[in-house]
């Protein structure tokens, strides 16, 4: 089925059957991820989401090319994955700021590793530094920065690279709620600025909902996908505010939904 | 209290006293001659002795002698010690290489090489050398290592997704990530290498502070032995602050918080 996809002009990211298993020193294997196909157009946000330990986020880092799949394949753009590039750009839950580099150099790191020219990458960095509204700290280092001020960093940076997907694996996971919720809506409308596929692991419905143009469910141990769709109560529009998510019909129902789904797999996890 | 803090004045009071009592009881020892005033002089003369030793001595060139021994020695472990160190905190196959060998001559304990180096290099400059080289060198690439092996994944992960090469890696995240702690790992092991230089000194040499002592020990002025041990001493501390202020200078986007 996938194979379809291909022939499709709008789909970026295509993975078939792809699984994962790990083998310990002692000889004996474990599937950490069995199975996993699902696709992402261009210009759509993928919300990776399932309870902890379903391997989501092995999912992520093999797209990413930081690790094989033992089975199956992953393709951008029709060509398969091999090795970490600047056309899948990560942004991590940990703090990844390079301390030693102010912002705007810490922005530019990539375009120079990719021999964009000074003048140039002074302007695109300023740009998304305006964009992720940090442009008064340009000249400053990491450690005079706050968490959520880190991570915008993150995101500038990625982004100024022009990668053809953004990754980001819990990127809000380690800030307080009220900054978390501050970067879902500049999150939400920095996609909506910039022409960016962006596939994001999660474990916060509510982030998942309100983010993402699709949800991949998945189950856990071993983990695989369990359900994979529109986030439909939006109507294939996006939200910009928080609220306003709330407020649409609908969005109880798929609130609800996914809380049994996840219900469902914490359980089994349980038992 | 526990874990409560105390002001600065008190810090600074506290750490005070504890020497007025150490001095106080060496110098009532002295004065009630609880003590044989041969081998334990009075504070005062040990100071008048290190006075006399520089005023009239040669001990100055002693001091800039042990003091050109540790650096010279100490800067050839740190040319062979940080390439290495961060090459096997970096690569599977050069810790692997290198590491059983590195490993193998930290459990030799360096004094025991003096007799042979002694027999291979003489008696000039070269066994102390040596011997200060070896005494230091391959704890600083095990330190440099572990340090390497500290840096964080996720910064050389980003790195790669961002584009970078293996090679721009290792230039522009793992040695610049590292370095801080580099020189922490140098400022520990320079303290070392003072100890092997006052026992390459007081084994086999004429010249330096661990010789001006092994030669007042055989006049019996424990003054100028004691007066020896200062210097020592106050020569550690300030090699220890120089370090301290290097990495407050070079790495100062590490201290932004505190300003």
């Amino acid at each position: 089925m996938a194979t379809n996809f291909n022939k499709n002009d709008s789909v970026k990211l295509v993975v078939e059957n792809a699984g994962k298993t790990y083998t310990h020193n002692n000889g004996s294997t474990i599937d950490a991820i069995v199975d996993v196909s699902f696709s992402v157009q261009r210009n759509e946000y993928c919300v990776l989401l399932g309870p902890s330990g379903c391997g989501k986020s092995t999912v992520l880092r093999m797209v990413a090319g930081l690790e094989t799949p033992t089975t199956g394949r992953i393709l951008l753009d029709g060509k398969i994955i091999e090795g970490p590039d600047r056309h899948r750009g990560m942004v991590f839950q940990n703090y990844t700021s390079f301390d030693w580099l102010t912002v705007n150099k810490n922005v530019e790191y990539g375009m120079k590793c990719n021999g964009v020219a000074a003048r140039e990458r002074e302007q695109i960095a300023a740009h998304f530094l305006d964009i992720v509204q940090l442009t008064k700290f340009k000249d400053a280092y990491p450690s005079q920065l706050s968490g959520g001020m880190k991570q915008r960093v993150a995101i500038a940076r990625t982004l100024a690279n022009k990668p053809s997907v953004i990754l980001m694996d819990e990127p809000f996971g380690a800030l307080d709620a009220e900054t978390r919720w501050n970067m879902q809506e500049l999150m939400a409308s920095i996609i909506e600025s910039t022409d960016t596929t962006v596939v994001m692991v999660t474990h916060d419905i509510e982030e998942a909902l309100f983010l993402g143009d699709r949800i991949v469910f998945f189950s856990g141990h071993p983990g695989t996908v369990m359900e994979d769709g529109p986030v439909e109560y939006k109507n294939r529009q996006r939200v910009m505010i928080k609220e306003e998510a709330l407020d649409l019909p609908g969005y109880i129902e798929a609130e609800r939904h996914i809380m049994a789904l996840m219900r469902s797999q914490r359980q089994e996890i349980g038992g | 209290m526990i874990r409560k803090p105390i002001s600065r004045t008190a810090s600074i009071l506290w750490g005070v006293s504890i020497w007025v009592i150490f001095f106080t009881a060496w110098e009532l020892a002295v004065i009630f001659e609880k003590v044989n005033l041969l081998l334990v002089p009075p504070p005062e003369k040990v100071l008048t002795a290190l006075y006399s030793l520089i005023v009239e001595g040669n001990f100055l060139n002693d001091i800039g002698i042990s003091i050109l021994r540790v650096i010279g020695s100490f800067l050839g472990a740190c040319v062979v010690a940080v390439p290495l160190g961060i090459l096997m905190g970096t690569f599977a196959t050069a810790e692997s290489f290198l590491n059983p060998f590195v490993s193998a001559w930290r459990y030799l304990p360096a004094p025991a090489f003096i007799p042979i180096l002694l027999m291979w290099l003489g008696t000039g400059e070269g066994p102390k050398l040596a011997l200060l080289f070896i005494g230091v060198v391959f704890f600083l690439i095990t330190l440099i290592m572990d340090y390497t092996r500290q840096v964080r994944i996720e910064l050389i992960e980003t790195s790669l997704t961002l584009g970078a090469s293996q090679k721009r890696v290792l230039w522009t995240v793992i040695v610049p990530a590292v370095l801080p702690n580099v020189v922490i790992a140098m400022r520990q092991m320079l303290a070392v290498s003072w100890t092997y230089l006052v026992i390459a000194e007081i084994v086999a040499s004429t010249t330096g502070i661990g010789a001006m002592m092994m030669r007042a020990r055989r006049f019996l002025h424990t003054d100028e032995i004691m007066a020896g041990i200062l210097v020592i001493g106050i020569l550690g501390l300030l090699f220890d602050l120089l370090f301290r202020w290097m990495h407050r200078v070079f790495f100062g986007y590490l201290y932004n918080n505190e300003r």
